[in-house]
């Protein structure tokens, strides 16, 4: 099973649309793999609704004028607008992904942003990426790993949130595996790398990586490289 | 975990009233849906658009963006109400979802950047199921069984365990899934890459 979820001060800032964008792509790709936040999802959903929503005393039977701030014209030319409007074309979402001769499918909320997804590139040795654009600042890409891979030990100024799409993947705390979330502080220094696997991950960054150990420091343009958007 | 309980609780007062004003606008929805019936709507509407105009003046402060807010939702449902699934949640929270999802590009609209993403794409609660996704893992009677015997050694591992366990010991996708501790949605894709790939090999051999 899942055991890394987003902790529920994020699901509820996800369910209220109150993280950035790229935050809020990450998180709900987790959410597509991961039946337990879905359901509490679900459950934040309909609390928000009830404070935002269901409080507000009205029943059906309120006659349409009767409401404060919209009079009866009001709402006559909105309900016509409605009704003459178009429908907005639906997104297609877009699932497989393939690199290297490995097909990957995508969870439903990165099939929607296939088209968001550029080029892959080679960072170095078996490290590869590509951008996912979301419009706005900040970094987000997909990682893949090939199997036998390290990430230079790295630290960052801002938030880092990780998320596995498939295969396996370990730093110094614990193993990470299809679906796990890893949202790692400011400050916090670590190592990413796969063994006899392979793992393709999502992740996003609000500020640039620093890489701290040894003869990774003078890799610290590459960091500009990795998570340029 | 109080916040959880406090949740059930809330919703374990929802009252005879709620249901019923519930029941009646899951039936308006499905009326649109069914027949584009302008009279159901414009009963949903009235229910509704004072309910959302109170919740976009609150977040936006300002009553004109609180009326754009009212009409795009409100122009979504229309549209939309098919995409409405009765066993996910009650019509008051979908058509709350839809409004977050507008009151989110609203908030970002005068920023105008370029290829800026929509809220529709991060919350793709108003995309199509693709309801063919979950049947295609039948085998199709092209794809023998001996014939997965003889090439799924050449699938990737991770795949080949799945394929094992599904098709050789016979067990379900969700029991793959806990046996091997991996979301039922990697063993659903995993299954799907590899009947691809296995199909391929055939053709590849014939
Ligand atoms: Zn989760």
């Amino acid at each position: 099973m899942i055991k890394s979820h987003p902790s529920e001060a994020i699901l509820y800032q996800y369910a209220a649309g109150d993280l950035s964008a790229s935050m809020t792509l990450v998180v709900g790709t987790h959410i597509d793999m991961c039946p337990v936040c879905q359901q509490t999802v679900c459950d934040i959903e309909s609390d928000l609704c009830q404070k935002h929503l269901d409080t507000v005393v009205e029943t059906l039977t309120t006659p349409t004028a009767a409401f404060s701030g919209m009079s009866k014209a009001t709402c006559d030319k909105m309900l016509e607008e409605i009704f003459s409007s178009e429908a907005k074309p639906s997104i297609q979402p877009e699932e497989l992904i393939c690199l290297e001769g490995r097909r990957f499918v995508l969870p439903r909320t990165l099939a929607c942003n296939h088209s968001r997804i550029g080029e892959w590139t080679n960072l170095v040795g078996k490290l590869w990426r590509a951008p996912v654009n979301v419009g706005e600042r900040g970094h987000t890409n997909l990682i893949y790993m090939e199997p036998g891979t390290q990430v230079p030990e790295h630290t960052h100024k801002g938030q880092e949130a990780t998320l596995v799409i498939d295969g396996v993947f370990n730093d110094e705390n614990d193993v990470y595996y299809d679906g796990d979330f890893i949202l790692l502080d400011a400050d916090r220094t670590h190592t990413p790398q796969t063994s006899e696997n392979d793992c393709l991950t999502l992740a996003t960054l609000d500020a640039p990586l620093y890489f701290t150990s040894g003869i990774s420091r003078l890799l610290n343009p590459f960091s500009s490289l990795f998570f340029r958007v | 975990m109080q916040v959880t309980s406090e949740r059930t609780s809330q919703r374990g007062v929802m009252n005879t009233t709620q249901q019923d004003t519930a029941d009646k606008a899951a039936e308006l929805l499905a009326k649109i849906a069914e027949s584009r019936s302008r009279a159901a709507f414009s009963e949903l509407f009235s229910h509704f658009a004072p309910k959302l105009q109170a919740y976009g003046t609150r977040q936006f402060g300002n009553e004109q963006t609180a009326m754009d807010l009212v009409q795009e939702t409100m122009t979504n449902v229309w549209h939309k109400a098919h995409l409405f699934k009765p066993d996910r949640g009650s019509p008051s929270t979908w058509i709350f979802t839809i409004a977050r999802n507008i009151r989110f590009d609203l908030l970002r609209k005068n920023k105008k950047r370029k290829d800026d993403i929509s809220a529709d794409e991060l919350w793709p609660i108003l995309a199509e199921q693709n309801d063919n996704l979950d049947d295609g893992y039948a085998l199709d009677n092209d794809v023998l069984m001996q014939e997965i015997a003889h090439y799924y050694g050449q699938l990737p591992d991770a795949q080949r365990e799945v394929v094992e366990k599904i098709y050789i010991e016979g067990k379900s996708q969700q029991e793959v899934s806990d046996s091997l501790g991996i979301p039922l949605g990697t063993v659903k894709s995993r299954t799907r890459l590899a009947l691809k790939k296995l199909k391929e090999l055939i053709v590849e051999h014939d």
